[in-house]
């Protein structure tokens, strides 16, 4: 057996997501490098000149602790592979924001799937009883080279989830999840490299497919549940394709992706993506609704995921600002406030 | 991040303020003696995140450290509780920043020290659709 369950099952108590205030056309960056056309995606969302992976993930944060009503984390977990600094804390600057201080703290790396991979560590750590409660975030300002193919995709935000034991609080249940990887070069950055590098095409069928349906199969195999099983799925989203691809190939329709697909409009939030994804759904969600969550990190593996939303999802609504609200609250901005924001100029 | 900010942070990321144990009355930033009726029994307070700009100001030329955030709203916000914050209005268009706007707390860096030093993080706010 792969499958990862903890005989206490862990629940999301709270979630809360972030989408920068600024958009970029893809129009504009094809037509600073291309002379026009677009990306596979219609805009990506910037952070701000002043934000950055610390301050989207304790906005994050706030709502999904506000939200769980829960006042003392014993883990506070950030995936990200756009830490502020090389050395020295994500998670720790987020706890002092949230009051936190008696609390495991550590930052997580594997690309985007660093989030859903905090989420797994604490849904040990409250299953097993050593902690009530922790918060997992993933979020990103990811990067992209001037020019490359990667600048159309490359966005900021992400999103936080509370887990913790099962009560009548509890919004949705961790069921089980499982985890496949392999050493694959599919994408990757050097220490002290500004930019990461890809393998274009070879990061399709080797890497997001190979890994993404391995989790999802070995899931469905060990569960023996089905994709008619769920009214959801979100898969990661490095581009509008690749989700609806492996949507295809594993028996997923459109009507089931539809709500967590946001890379057409906010672009890929690396390990933010799935995270947000997931917290799209719960925003419409009801009680009773399965959701299976798939996410790739290039490096590279995936995290399966099999929740089950409770009837504490009623008492959410109307107490987030929903992550669609946070899509429509925006403004465009052209390639050279872009490149201000992002610090690009002269890099 | 100097050791004077520090010392501070938590006013800085939580908007940590006082409330006098005698009269109630609630302050930004912190104090010893309540400025209201000079009782010395001040306990730390987590200020409402909301409340609305008094007055703004829209800077082009600002200090040396913020440049890179010009041009800049500054403004003086009244919060939900009467005491009075002194900040940055990011994220919201020109035409929304108005005297008497519902404004939100966010947290954003406020200062960075270059390319190897640290970075400064503090609340500035954002007008409330």
């Amino acid at each position: 057996m792969h499958l990862m369950q903890s005989k206490n099952r862990a629940a999301i108590l709270g979630y809360g997501a972030y989408v920068p205030y600024y958009r970029l056309p893809t129009t504009e960056i094809a037509r600073v490098w291309k002379g026009g056309g677009s990306g596979p995606n219609i805009e990506k969302a910037v952070a701000g000149v002043d934000e950055d992976t610390v301050t989207m993930a304790i906005e994050a944060a706030r709502q999904a602790v506000k939200m769980s009503g829960v006042e003392s984390l014993g883990a506070v977990f950030v995936g990200t592979e756009s830490k502020p600094y090389a050395v020295k804390p994500t998670s720790t600057i987020v706890a002092q924001a949230l009051g936190q201080h008696h609390t495991l703290a550590a930052d997580l790396e594997f690309a985007c799937k660093a989030g859903t991979e905090a989420m797994q560590v604490i849904t040990g750590l409250v299953g097993s009883g050593m902690i009530e409660a922790g918060l997992a975030i993933g979020m990103d300002t990811a990067q992209g080279r001037p020019g490359d193919d990667l600048e159309y995709t490359a966005a900021s935000g992400g999103a936080a989830y509370v887990l913790g034991k099962m009560g009548k609080k509890a919004v949705a249940m961790i069921d089980c999840s499982t985890s496949f990887v392999s050493d694959t070069g599919d994408f990757w950055r050097r220490a002290h490299q500004r930019y990461p590098r890809h393998l274009s095409r070879f990061t399709g069928e080797p890497a997001y497919f190979y890994h993404i349906e391995n989790s999802v199969n070995t899931l469905f195999k060990e569960t023996g549940h089905k994709p008619s099983d769920f009214r959801y799925a979100v898969f990661h989203q490095p581009n509008p394709r690749f989700p609806v691809e492996v949507a295809t190939r594993l028996g997923f329709t459109m009507e089931q992706i539809k709500t967590g697909l946001l890379n057409p409009l906010i672009g890929n939030t690396y390990a933010g993506s799935s995270p947000i994804g997931l917290a799209a759904v719960l925003d419409e969600a009801k009680p009773g609704d399965k959701i299976l969550l798939a996410s790739f990190g290039s490096g590279a593996g995936s995290d399966a995921f099999c929740i089950e939303v409770l009837d504490g999802i009623t008492r959410t609504k109307g107490t987030n600002t929903t992550v669609r609200s946070m899509m429509e609250r925006s403004t465009k901005i052209d390639y050279s406030t872009y490149s201000k924001f992002r610090d690009k100029l002269g890099k | 991040m100097s050791i004077q900010y520090w010392r501070i942070r938590d006013r800085y990321y939580r908007l940590i303020g006082s409330r006098c144990a005698e009269c109630g009355a609630e302050f930004f930033p912190p104090l010893y003696r309540c400025r209201k009726c000079g009782s010395e029994s001040i306990k730390d307070k987590e200020m409402p995140r909301t409340g609305k700009i008094m007055t703004y100001t829209h800077l082009h030329e600002p200090l040396p450290g913020f440049e890179a955030q010009a041009p800049l709203y500054l403004a003086v916000v009244k919060l939900d509780n009467g005491a009075k914050v002194l900040t940055q209005i990011v994220d919201s268009p020109d035409e929304a920043v108005k005297t008497g706007a519902r404004v939100r707390a966010t947290i954003r860096r406020a200062l960075v020290d270059g390319d190897s030093g640290q970075i400064v993080y503090g609340f500035k706010f954002v007008v409330v659709n």
